[in-house]
C-alpha cells in the first residue's frame, strides 16, 4: 500500500506541472496501481462535469483563440487493462484515454490494444471545432466555422518478430460553413482592377482525405528492411452560392451581384512508395531511404454569376478544367561512425526532386458583351542535393566539442506560359541555382554533474536566395545553461538569429533574439512550483514597392520596419492540503510592448502613405490568463473538482481602429470517479 | 559471461517495489516471451549481468549499466541495443538531440513513468517545455496550435528521435521535422487541402515552406501570420526588385491598379482567396 501511495504521489506531482488549461483535472480517482480482476489489472478514472464560458467583447476572436463553451462533458477518462502474466487470451494490454468528449471544441481519444507477439493496434481520433473570422483588414468578409475530424488506425502483426506486417488507415474530414469572396467585374476582363468589386459568398466546406497503408519490416543478417506503400485520396466538394442582392466592397464601380453559383470538385491521389534499409553495429550505423510519390489531381470548375453593371444586366460564365501532377523522389543515405568511444562522426546525403506540372483551360464568357479565352500553364521543378557532416568529440567528461558543415544545392526550373486557343506557347523557361553553405561550431561544458553549459554558433551563406526574406547571409548564436537535480530543474537559454538578404531596394534584414528561463521545483510530494519567462524579440526591415493613389505611373519605394517585443511568463503551483485537497493556481501572460510608441500613428503624421504603413510597424497587445482549480478527494474512488480560468485579450492600438479584444470567464465543476 | 546473468527473479528479491508493477512495463515483454537471450531479458537486458551486484550486496557502482551514472553516449548505446530497429529511430544518431547529449533518459522514465504510453517522464508537452521555454511561450499566445488543449502533441510535427533531411528549405533546416507523406511539411498532414498538387502553386510555399508566412507554434497575429496585416506580409516579397522569384527578375510587383491607399487593396486575400495554390487561376483569384 505504501508503494501504491508513493507511486500515486509521484504521478500527481508530475502531472500537476505546467497546467495551461484549467480542465480536465489531472488528479485521478481510484488506486494508482489499479485493481485485479481475474488475470487482469484494471486502472480506470473518469471525469465528467459541466463547463461554462461567459464572453464579453469580440466573441469571434474568443472563439478563434479559446472557444470553450457551455455544456456537460466527459472531460477526461483513462482506462488501462494489463494482463498480469502477459499471456492474456485475446489481449495483454488495453490503454484508452479521452479528452473533452461530449462537446468540447478539442476532443481526442487514443486507444491501444495489444497482444504480445501477435498484434498491436493503435487508434487516435481527434476533433477540432475550428472557428476563424477573417483578418480585420479583410473587413470581416471571410469566416470559417468548420470541424476537422481526424482518425488514425495502425495495426502491426507480429510486433516482436523479425518479420512484421503493418497496415493502417487515416481519415481527415473538414466540414462546415464558411464565408469566402469572389471578385467580379462583368467586363470580360479576368482581372478587374477598379472596375470590379468583391462579394461575400456562402461556402459549404466539404473536404475529405483517406489514406491506406500497407507495409512490412524484415530483419535479416543484421539489416532491417522497411517497405511501405500508401494510397492517399483527397477530394474537395466545397460549393459556393449567393442568392440576393450584394453591392460588394467597391460601391463606386456600380457593380452588383444578384446570383452566384460555383462548384469545383477536385480529386487528388498521392500513391507513395517507401523503402528503408538500416544497419547498426558498435562502430557503425547506416541508414538508406528512398521514397517516390506520384501525386496527381483532377479538377473542374463551373461558375455562373448574374448581376448588373453601369451598362446593364450581365450574365457571366466561367469554366475551368484540367489536371495537375507532382512526381516526387527523395533519397537519403546516412552513415554514422564511432571510431572511438569519444568520437561520433555522422554524414548524411539527401536528394530531392519535385516536379509540378499541369494543364488548366480557362474560359470566361460574358454573354452580353464579349468572350475572352486563353490557356495558361505552369511548370515548377525543384531539385535539391544536400550533404551534412557533423562531428562530436568528447575530450573529457566535462568538456566536448561539436561542429558540422552542411552544404546544399538547389535548382529551380520554371515555365509560366499561356496561349490563345490554337495559338503557340512562347516557350520561355527560367532556371536558377542556389548554393547554401553552413558551418556550425559548439562547445559543451559540464563543470559539475548537475550542470550543463552549451554554447554554439552557426553561420550560413547562400548565393541565390529564392525570396527577399530567404536565408542569405545568416548567423545564429545559441547558449543554454541547465542545472538539474532530483527536485529542482533550472535552465535558461539564449538564441539569436540574424539574416541579412540585401540588395539595392529590398535591404531585407531580420534580427530575432529569444531569451528564456525556466524553473521547476518539487520539494515535497505535496508541493510543486513551475515558472518560466521568455522574451521574444523580432525586428525586421523590408524594402517595399507599391502604388499609392490612382492613376500612378511609378511605384513608391520605401522601407517597412516591423518590431515585436514579446514578454511571456508562466507560473503554476500545486499544493495538497491534508492529503485530500489538491489546489492549483496558475497565471500566464503574453505582452507585446511593440516598439514603445504611445500611439499607432505618431502625432504630426499626415502623409497618406504614412497613415497606412506606420500603424502596422508594430502591434502591441496584452493577453493574460489566470486560473485556479481545486480537487477534493471525497473517498478513495471519488473526487469533486472545480476550476476557473479568465482570459483577457487586449490590443493597444487595434488595426486601423478595429479592435477585437475580449475578456472571458470560463470554468467547470466535475466529479472524477472510479468503479 | 553468460553465467553472470542471474535472471530477474533474483532482482525482485530486493527491488520488490520495481518488480511489483513491472508486468505493466513494455520491457516486461522480454521476460514474458521466454525466448530472448539473457542479455536481452528483463532487468539484466538493460542493466547488464547482476552477479557482481548481488555478490556485493547492492550498490550502484556494481551494476554494469547503472543509467544514473552513465555518460549520455553510453545510455544511448544501451537503449539502441534493441530500439535501433524501430523505423522511427533510424535517424537517432544524427539527431540534434543526440548530438546535444539529450538522450533517452532525459525524456523517458523507465520505472516511474506517470503516463500510460511510451514511458515518458511527464506528459509529452511538459517534457518538451522543460527545455524549450521559448516554444512554451509561443503556445501560450492568443493564436496557436492546440497543443496545450490536448488536441495536438509536439510529435505530430517533430520526431524527437531524429528525422530525415527536410525536403523544403535548404541545408539541414528546419531540424527534426516529422514529415508528411511525400516528404512534405508536417503541416499538410492536417491541412490536406493545402497539399495539392495544384496547377498553380504559390512557389514560396513549396520552395521555402509554410513558415515563410506563418509562425508554426503560435503568434500574436491572426492565422499565425508573421505580420499583423496581410499587405505588409505580401509586400515583403512582391516588390519586383533583384533577381528573386521564379523568373529571376524579382517577385512580381503589384499592378498599378493596386492603390494601397484604398482599403480594398490592403486586403490581399479578399481577392487572392486561393493564396496557397489554385487550379483555376495563376493569380490565385479562384
Amino acid at each position: 500500500m505504501r508503494n501504491a501511495l508513493l507511486f500515486g504521489g509521484l504521478f500527481l506531482a508530475q502531472a500537476g506541472l505546467a497546467q495551461e488549461v484549467v480542465a480536465p483535472t489531472p488528479e485521478q480517482a481510484g488506486p494508482a496501481r489499479g485493481e485485479n480482476t481475474g488475470d487482469y489489472n484494471v486502472v480506470e478514472s473518469f471525469e465528467t462535469g459541466y463547463r461554462f464560458g461567459v464572453v464579453d467583447g469580440s466573441v469571434g476572436t474568443y472563439r478563434s483563440d479559446v472557444n470553450y463553451g457551455n455544456g456537460i462533458r466527459l472531460l477526461s477518462s483513462n482506462l488501462t487493462v494489463n494482463s498480469r502474466d502477459s499471456h492474456g487470451r485475446w489481449f495483454d494490454q488495453i490503454v484508452l484515454t479521452t479528452v473533452g468528449l461530449g462537446n468540447d471544441p478539442y476532443q481526442s481519444a487514443a486507444l491501444r490494444v495489444e497482444k504480445n507477439k501477435l498484434y498491436r493496434y493503435d487508434l487516435l481520433w481527434r476533433l477540432d471545432d475550428y472557428y476563424n473570422p477573417g483578418l480585420p483588414v479583410a473587413a470581416g468578409l471571410h469566416l470559417m466555422d468548420t470541424s476537422r475530424t481526424m482518425q488514425d488506425h495502425n495495426l502491426t502483426l507480429f510486433p516482436q518478430s523479425k518479420v512484421q506486417l503493418r497496415m493502417g488507415y487515416s481519415r481527415n474530414v473538414q466540414d462546415g460553413p464558411a464565408l469566402s469572396t469572389v471578385q467580379l467585374c462583368f467586363n470580360g476582363a479576368i482581372y478587374c482592377g477598379s472596375a470590379g468589386s468583391e462579394f461575400p459568398l456562402f461556402m459549404n466546406v466539404r473536404r475529405e482525405q483517406n489514406e491506406y497503408r500497407l507495409g512490412a519490416d524484415v530483419e535479416l543478417a543484421g539489416f532491417k528492411l522497411t517497405l511501405l506503400h500508401t494510397w492517399v485520396y483527397f477530394k474537395d466538394d466545397s460549393g459556393y452560392q449567393e442568392n440576393g442582392l450584394a453591392s460588394g466592397d467597391n460601391p463606386g464601380a456600380g457593380v452588383t451581384l444578384s446570383q452566384f453559383q460555383r462548384s469545383e470538385p477536385y480529386r487528388g491521389a498521392s500513391p507513395y512508395w517507401l523503402g528503408n534499409l538500416t544497419k547498426n553495429s558498435k562502430s557503425l550505423a547506416v541508414n538508406g531511404r528512398a521514397v517516390y510519390v506520384a501525386g496527381r489531381g483532377n479538377f473542374i470548375m463551373d461558375e455562373s454569376a448574374f448581376g448588373a453593371t453601369p451598362i446593364g444586366a450581365q450574365n457571366q460564365l466561367v469554366q475551368v478544367g484540367g489536371d495537375a501532377g507532382r512526381p516526387q523522389f527523395t533519397g537519403d543515405l546516412s552513415i554514422s561512425l564511432f571510431p572511438t568511444a569519444n568520437l561520433t562522426l555522422v554524414n548524411n546525403t539527401s536528394v530531392n526532386s519535385t516536379r509540378i506540372d499541369g494543364t488548366s483551360a480557362y474560359e470566361q464568357f460574358n454573354l452580353a458583351t464579349q468572350t475572352s479565352d486563353f490557356i495558361s500553364f505552369r511548370y515548377l521543378g525543384l531539385r535539391t542535393i544536400a550533404n551534412a557532416t557533423d562531428l562530436h568529440y568528447r575530450v573529457r567528461k566535462w568538456l566536448s566539442f561539436y561542429g558540422g558543415y552542411h552544404y546544399s544545392a538547389r535548382r529551380i526550373e520554371d515555365i509560366e506560359d499561356y496561349a490563345n486557343p490554337g495559338g503557340p506557347f512562347s516557350g520561355a523557361m527560367y532556371e536558377q541555382n542556389n548554393h547554401l553553405q553552413e558551418g556550425l561550431l559548439g562547445v559543451r561544458l559540464k563543470p559539475v554533474k548537475a550542470m550543463t553549459i552549451n554554447l554554439e554558433s552557426e553561420i550560413g551563406r547562400g548565393d541565390r536566395p529564392f525570396t527577399p526574406v530567404s536565408d542569405r547571409n545568416y548567423q545564429t548564436l545559441n547558449g543554454r545553461v541547465e542545472y538539474r537535480i532530483r527536485k529542482l530543474t533550472l535552465n535558461s537559454a539564449y538564441q539569436q538569429n540574424y539574416n541579412n538578404n540585401s540588395i539595392t531596394l529590398t535591404s531585407y534584414s531580420s534580427h530575432a533574439r529569444n531569451y528564456s528561463a525556466n524553473a521547476a521545483w518539487a520539494p515535497r510530494d505535496w508541493f510543486t512550483l513551475d515558472a518560466s519567462y521568455a522574451k521574444l524579440h523580432l525586428d525586421s526591415l523590408s524594402g517595399i514597392a507599391f502604388f499609392a493613389g490612382f492613376p500612378q505611373v511609378s511605384a513608391f519605394t520605401s522601407n517597412q520596419i516591423y518590431i515585436s517585443n514579446i514578454h511571456a511568463a508562466n507560473f503554476g503551483s500545486r499544493f495538497v492540503v491534508k492529503k485530500r485537497v489538491d489546489v492549483y493556481v496558475g497565471y500566464s501572460i503574453t505582452r507585446d510592448t511593440g516598439d514603445g510608441r504611445a500611439s499607432a500613428v505618431p502625432a504630426g503624421t499626415t502623409a497618406p502613405v504614412s497613415l497606412v504603413f506606420t500603424p502596422v510597424q508594430t502591434f502591441p497587445l496584452n493577453y493574460q490568463s489566470p486560473l485556479a482549480r481545486v480537487s477534493i478527494r471525497l473517498n478513495p474512488k471519488l473526487r469533486w473538482n472545480a476550476g476557473w480560468q479568465y482570459y483577457n485579450y487586449h490590443e493597444d492600438f487595434g488595426l486601423f481602429s478595429f479592435y477585437q479584444g475580449y475578456h472571458a470567464n470560463t470554468g467547470y465543476t466535475s466529479v472524477t470517479w472510479s468503479f | 559471461m553468460a553465467s553472470d546473468y542471474l535472471g530477474s527473479n533474483v532482482c525482485k528479491t530486493c527491488h520488490a517495489d520495481v518488480w511489483f508493477n513491472f508486468y505493466k512495463n513494455p520491457h516486461y515483454k522480454s521476460i514474458a516471451s521466454g525466448d530472448q537471450l539473457p542479455e536481452r531479458t528483463g532487468c539484466e537486458g538493460c542493466h547488464g549481468p547482476g552477479k557482481a551486484h548481488v555478490e556485493a550486496h547492492g550498490g550502484k557502482t556494481t551494476i554494469p549499466r547503472a543509467f544514473s551514472l552513465m555518460e549520455p553516449q553510453a545510455v544511448l548505446d544501451a537503449c539502441l541495443n534493441c530500439h535501433a530497429r524501430d523505423f522511427g529511430k533510424v535517424n537517432i544518431r544524427r539527431s540534434q538531440h543526440s548530438l546535444a547529449d539529450v538522450v533517452c533518459t532525459n525524456c523517458h522514465s523507465i520505472h516511474k513513468s506517470p503516463v500510460p504510453q511510451f514511458l515518458l517522464a511527464k506528459k509529452q508537452v511538459e517534457v518538451c517545455y522543460g527545455c524549450h521555454a521559448a516554444v512554451r511561450a509561443q503556445f501560450a499566445m492568443p493564436f496557436k496550435h492546440r497543443v496545450n488543449e490536448g488536441f495536438m502533441t509536439c510529435t505530430d510535427c517533430h520526431n524527437p528521435h531524429g528525422a530525415f533531411a527536410p525536403t523544403w528549405g535548404m541545408a539541414d533546416r528546419p531540424p527534426m521535422m516529422q514529415q508528411a507523406v511525400g516528404n512534405e511539411e508536417p503541416c499538410l498532414k492536417c491541412h490536406a487541402d493545402k497539399r495539392g498538387p495544384f496547377a498553380y502553386e504559390h512557389p514560396p510555399a513549396r520552395v521555402e515552406g509554410c513558415q515563410v508566412c506563418h509562425f508554426p507554434h503560435g503568434s500574436t497575429n491572426a492565422k499565425l501570420l508573421v505580420r499583423p496585416v496581410t499587405f505588409t506580409l505580401c509586400l515583403r516579397c512582391h516588390n519586383g526588385a533583384g533577381s528573386y522569384g521564379t523568373r529571376n527578375n524579382g517577385i512580381t510587383l503589384l499592378s498599378q491598379t493596386h492603390n494601397m491607399l484604398d482599403p480594398r487593396y490592403q486586403r490581399c486575400t479578399t481577392c487572392h482567396v486561393r493564396i496557397h495554390g489554385s487550379n483555376s487561376d495563376s493569380y490565385f483569384l479562384r
